[in-house]
């Protein structure tokens, strides 16, 4: 049995949070995290507060064990869905893809637990300082918007710079990759690709088949030149993109365009040419369809048999 | 004198000699992306001992130096 205090922290039973993927992480998912003891995630992406409101709703019909909400910085409505999370009392929030410190006092007078994810020491301490109860340090391992350290590098200088417990994500897909993070200094783990297969995942088949067939070497890093790099499989679109991006001919516009709707066309029509089938490294070593329930009970009874026998090499 | 300090600050994190940094310089002219930004505030908050919350109209050195100034 592992409890660290981020369970305590959030009332969960394991460590494990579902990452706020945008067009994935909808009621569906996350409530069947949460029901399997994990910290499910709503992605607010690119929601208006109406939208998130309804997606919230039916969460809450499905479970009552708490769920959070990752916001995401750069969507035009960010202040929108900002007030529904306080009005919802979401009692976790996450963010990403930019410095939430403008809404820590919202949230805070909500009651909710803010949870950053940071790709940077100096984002923990600001977020530390403002009043966040944890962060989440993901490494660009991980799938989707990516920063440019590792986890390996990242979760340890993290761990360093900030009190407040801290959540390693990016590159773990198993009970191996728990126990590491544990090792670096994390409390809890996030993960993305290992629940994009899950059973009440409700993307188009076509992303899962596409993610369940990974090799190692299949992910790309698009987007560094428009300074928003995004990894995701190699497909038409993705190899395109990087392509284009070493080409001064192509303007930045051009670029940026061609992502548009990507990820929307990958996730819900099932297009696996044209799209932005975001994953992470660690694509190739998910390779069953598992419920969240089967997948966390797993990679818990992993992580304690590893951490158990850990100290073998202690002579 | 705040001028100077962040200035100075600026110069130290960019490895630019500080009179190539003026009032006028906007943080996209010295090549600071979001996360840089995030560095320079935490250094000038160690350095000022305030918390600075940056919003888009900050975008230049001197306006930055006139806000520290609301602050201290």
């Amino acid at each position: 049995m592992i409890k660290t205090d981020i369970c305590d922290l959030l009332r969960i039973e394991y460590p494990v949070f579902q990452g706020g993927m945008a067009w994935v992480a909808n009621a569906s998912l996350a409530t069947a995290v949460s029901e399997a003891g994990g910290l499910g995630i709503i992605a607010a992406m690119n929601s208006n507060g109406e939208q998130l409101r309804a997606e919230i709703k039916k969460a809450k019909e499905m479970t009552d064990k708490p769920f959070g909400v990752n916001v995401m910085l750069m969507s035009p409505y960010a202040d929108e869905v900002s007030a529904v999370i306080a009005e919802e009392k979401i009692p976790v929030v996450t963010t990403g893809a930019g410095n939430p410190s403008k809404y820590i006092p919202l949230w805070k007078e909500s009651g909710a637990k803010i949870i950053p994810v940071v790709p940077s020491t100096a984002l923990a301490r600001m977020v530390e300082k403002r009043g966040a109860d944890a962060v989440i340090a993901e490494g660009g391992e991980s799938g989707g918007h990516v920063g440019d350290l590792t986890t390996m590098a990242l979760v340890p200088q993290v761990c360093d710079a900030v009190k407040i417990p801290v959540i390693a994500a990016g590159g773990i897909a198993d009970g191996r990759g728990i126990a590491a993070a544990f090792m670096l200094g994390a409390v809890g783990v996030q993960m993305g690709t290992r629940f994009l297969v899950a059973k009440e995942c409700t993307i188009h088949q076509n992303y899962k088949d596409k993610v369940l067939a990974a090799k190692d070497i299949d992910t790309i890093v698009t987007g560094k030149r428009l300074g928003h790099p995004v990894r995701c499989l190699k497909n038409n679109l993705s190899r395109s993109m990087f392509e284009k991006e070493y080409d001064s001919s192509v303007s930045n516009e051009e670029l940026e365009n061609m992502g548009v709707g990507a990820l929307r066309r990958a996730a819900i029509d099932g297009d696996t040419s044209n799209s932005t089938l975001m994953a992470g490294q660690i694509a190739a070593m998910v390779t069953k369809e598992q419920t969240c329930k089967e997948i966390i009970t797993e990679i818990m009874q992993e992580a304690e048999t590893i951490l158990k026998g850990a100290s073998k090499w202690v002579k | 004198m705040t001028l100077e300090k962040v200035t100075a600050i600026l110069a130290e994190y960019k490895e630019m000699d500080a009179s190539e940094i003026t009032a006028e310089s906007t943080f996209e002219e010295l090549g600071l992306d979001s996360l840089d930004v995030v560095e320079i505030v935490m250094k000038i908050e160690d350095e000022f001992n305030i918390t600075l919350e940056m919003n888009s109209e900050i975008n230049t050195v001197g306006k930055l130096a006139d806000f520290i100034d609301t602050l201290l």
